[in-house]
């Protein structure tokens, strides 16, 4: 995997959080998480990139207006069975092709914001980089579809693949839309941790923390009056029915954190998961890499950065038995493979 | 119309249900691979519906659902009651002559079915078996219960969005599903790609909750670099100015986020007076409160729409708050065509998005819509495996396959 940067480095080195605060090329944790175990190249011109890109089976372009013109033109001259992506905000066609994008302008216009906060608004905006995580997900099965395409022969030539960040973040919507286009409700903006479909769904506060609570089924209603002693609630008919209890949530909201406020998140996670009820610790993020789950599965790993030192970041989420992904791994400084990947490249010629 | 054929020759087994795991194998169908999804009539998806009644049963709602309409197309559908030895044994048959698995039950149920990896191995030596439950097959938390809001919830996520004063938000009601979903078929095309050029099958184990942690990457960082999380700050940002959700004067919002100083010369240019007296970046961190407060005075003489409208042409991003019942109506989906009507019995006409990517000709096509139950039983277990007409009758009357959901107990036929 090339990274191939401008002089100045590519956009992911000025993500922030940063060390020390301070923006720089060698300081971003985003872009440590994001381009371990890639060399890094500062390609002098477009003939050096159409070189590298030759025998390429894909490359991957996130740039927009004129600078994607002149990348495009080079590539597709120079890849005769490969993959072209490009993954932009709105993609490469449609009267917002041009349009400026950030994270929290594809989740508006994906509705995902209109049902996050308080009923009388504002909508919450989720934070960080979800949409282009989304996005960069699905790029990859895109990407990887075409490829193993071609290695079956059921496809030959070169293809262009055109991913936006505001389609990828329909999925969270398109059950919705279906809704809609049958007449029936659609979410809504019900308050923070509410949502239509059921009830109790959200994040109380215990005495050693946060409890994530999902009651969806008659029987996991059940096992959740049972863990927390509320028989009379059980006797009650139609709190079987998870829009019954959304109804009356407000009613039922006080009972629940009162009760779980003196409880451990902790215990009361284990003993509704042996009751078969969904709950779990929320655990914060200094808490994360010790959840026992994630450190019997190794869900993390250090990524060795030149500036930053060793850094605890996400490993790849599914295992493959028989060929593991790298866990962890190294960051590569802004140009650190320039000479030698240019040079494989002439070589090549 | 026909689905592209880039996967054709792929045959993946799928009992996968909800929303994560046919999400994975919508994506894999999309491009021509050959899912044949297994249900039960008694154990169908549960996306066709949570709280079955015999009314329910009878007005067909199974059918209706529009979660599991919008996930299965381009499959083919069968149902075989796994608990039967003769529904098991042909589920071995099928995956015989397949290529792979897929599965996310809750961790105990294939082994009480007998069922799993080792036994899928021993009929067919190269199978891929993707398996993906909420914490994945291994540890302490394996059997353990969760929705996309579970795996939301124990990612840690929460604690990155919403406003001080509020617990941890959540961001959906099931974000861990399709997001698991999408990495569930990144999982199999990588396998598959391992198969397919080396003949080696191989076990898969994917956790929802660990698909959530790159969306927390940020604040995983923070806590990596400096030993403590990002603050919670509502909409608000530590490193930009404006950054909020706005009120306009047709009551709608409006999403700004100004990102850099060239975002930041666009809004001025729009707003004007608006914003005189605030400066480079550091003042106007400084003032967010009092920025805010005069974006939200200009915001409330705009119509949203036309607030997006005049904010975009100088460069800068934003967008109007849309509801989700107005994405059929979204100009820009619209031209990319990306809602293609599909004609399914019981429900008639009924808009699905397509594959949430294109190649240069245009939107991926959808060959068929979801299935009804069993819909393809005579096609798979006559056609693929080669059973009679005889012998399908036998399994109908003994309720191993049926069209029609049961309720647990019910007498099959």
């Amino acid at each position: 995997m090339l990274l191939v940067e401008p002089p100045e480095g590519c956009p992911t080195r000025r993500l922030p959080p940063f060390a020390a605060g301070v923006p720089a090329p060698e300081a971003s944790g985003m872009h440590a998480y994001l381009s371990a175990n890639k060399r890094s190249v500062v390609c002098p011109d477009h003939t050096a990139l159409t070189a590298l890109a030759r025998d390429a089976a894909l490359v991957i372009d996130d740039r927009v207006g004129r600078e994607r013109t002149l990348t495009q033109e080079a590539l597709e001259k120079c890849s005769a069975n490969g993959v072209l992506l490009s993954i932009t905000w709105f993609g490469q066609s449609g009267p917002y092709r041009d349009y400026a994008g950030a994270d929290g302008v594809c989740q508006a216009l994906t509705s995902q914001i209109d049902w996050l906060g308080e009923p009388e608004g504002p909508p919450v905006i989720p934070g960080g980089y979800q949409a282009q995580m989304i996005a960069g997900v699905t790029a990859f099965v895109a990407s990887m579809g075409q490829i193993l395409a071609r290695e079956l022969g059921n496809v030959s030539g070169s293809d262009h693949l055109d991913v936006s960040v505001l389609e990828a973040n329909l999925c969270f919507a398109e059950i919705e839309c279906l809704r809609g286009f049958a007449g029936k409700p659609t979410r809504e903006r019900l308050g923070v941790n509410r949502f239509r479909a059921t009830y109790p769904l959200g994040i109380y506060p215990c005495r050693d923390g946060w409890l994530g609570v999902t009651v969806l089924t008659p029987s996991q209603w059940d096992g959740f009056c049972k863990l927390l002693g509320f028989d009379d609630l059980a006797a009650v008919d139609r709190y079987q029915q998870s829009l019954e209890r959304l109804r009356d949530a407000d009613k039922l909201e006080g009972r629940i954190l009162e009760r779980v406020a003196r409880e451990s998140a902790t215990d009361l996670a284990k003993r509704g998961q042996a009751l078969r009820v969904p709950l779990t610790i929320v655990p914060t993020m200094d808490q994360l890499f010790d959840v026992d789950q994630f450190v019997e599965r190794g869900a993390f790993a250090d990524v060795a950065h030149p500036d930053l030192g060793s850094l605890r970041m996400p490993t790849t989420p599914f295992r493959l038995h028989a060929t593991p992904a790298v866990r962890g791994g190294t960051v590569a400084p802004l140009g650190a493979h320039t000479q030698v990947v240019l040079q494989e490249a002439e070589a090549a010629l | 119309m026909s689905r592209p054929p880039f996967l054709q020759g792929c045959r993946i087994v799928d009992l996968s249900m909800g929303w994560a795991g046919p999400l994975a194998t919508r994506h894999l169908a999309d491009v021509g691979a050959e899912i044949i999804k297994v249900e039960s009539c008694v154990r169908f998806d549960w996306f066709r519906g949570w709280e079955a009644s015999q009314r329910w049963i009878d007005n067909h709602e199974a059918e209706k659902h529009e979660p599991f309409n919008a996930l299965n197309r381009n499959k083919f559908d069968v149902t075989l009651d796994l608990s039967n030895p003769r529904g098991r044994d042909l589920l071995l048959d099928l995956v015989a002559i397949s290529d792979a698995v897929i599965e996310n039950y809750a961790g105990e149920v294939l082994p009480k079915l007998s069922l799993g990896f080792e036994v899928f191995k021993a009929v067919k030596p190269d199978i891929v078996m993707v398996s993906m439950p909420g914490f994945g097959s291994s540890g302490p938390w394996s059997t353990y219960r969760a929705y996309g809001s579970t795996t939301e919830q124990a990612a840690g996520l929460p604690h990155l969005s919403g406003h001080p004063g509020h617990p941890p938000t959540m961001v959906h009601i099931a974000l861990g599903d399709a997001v698991a979903g999408l990495n569930g078929a990144s999982a199999m095309l990588v396998a598959l790609r391992h198969l397919k050029r080396t003949g080696e099958g191989q076990f898969v184990d994917l956790s929802h909750s660990e698909c959530l942690l790159p969306l927390a990457a940020h604040g995983i960082a923070e806590q990596a670099l400096t030993g403590t999380p990002p603050p919670r700050l509502g909409n608000r940002s530590r490193h930009c100015a404006p950054h909020g959700v706005y009120r306009c004067g047709d009551d709608r919002w409006i999403v700004i986020q100004v990102q850099c100083e060239g975002h930041w010369e666009g809004l001025r240019s729009v707003l004007g007076d608006a914003v005189a007296g605030f400066d480079g970046l550091e003042d106007r961190l400084a003032r967010s409160e009092e920025l805010d407060t005069a974006v939200s005075r200009w915001c409330v003489h705009q119509a949203a729409a036309e607030a997006m409208g005049s904010l975009q042409s100088a460069g800068v991003p934003a967008a109007a708050v849309v509801a989700s019942k107005e994405l059929m109506a979204s100009p820009h989906l619209q031209a990319r065509r990306f809602w293609k009507i599909l004609d399914r019995p019981y429900i008639g006409e009924h808009p699905n998005g397509v594959a949430p990517y294109r190649l240069q000709d245009g939107p991926l096509e959808i060959g068929w819509p979801a299935p009804t139950l069993g819909q393809h039983n005579r096609e798979i277990l006559g056609g693929l495996l080669g059973l009679s007409d005889a012998e399908l009758a036998d399994l109908e009357r003994d309720g191993i396959i049926g069209n029609r959901p049961r309720l647990p107990g019910a007498v099959g036929g």
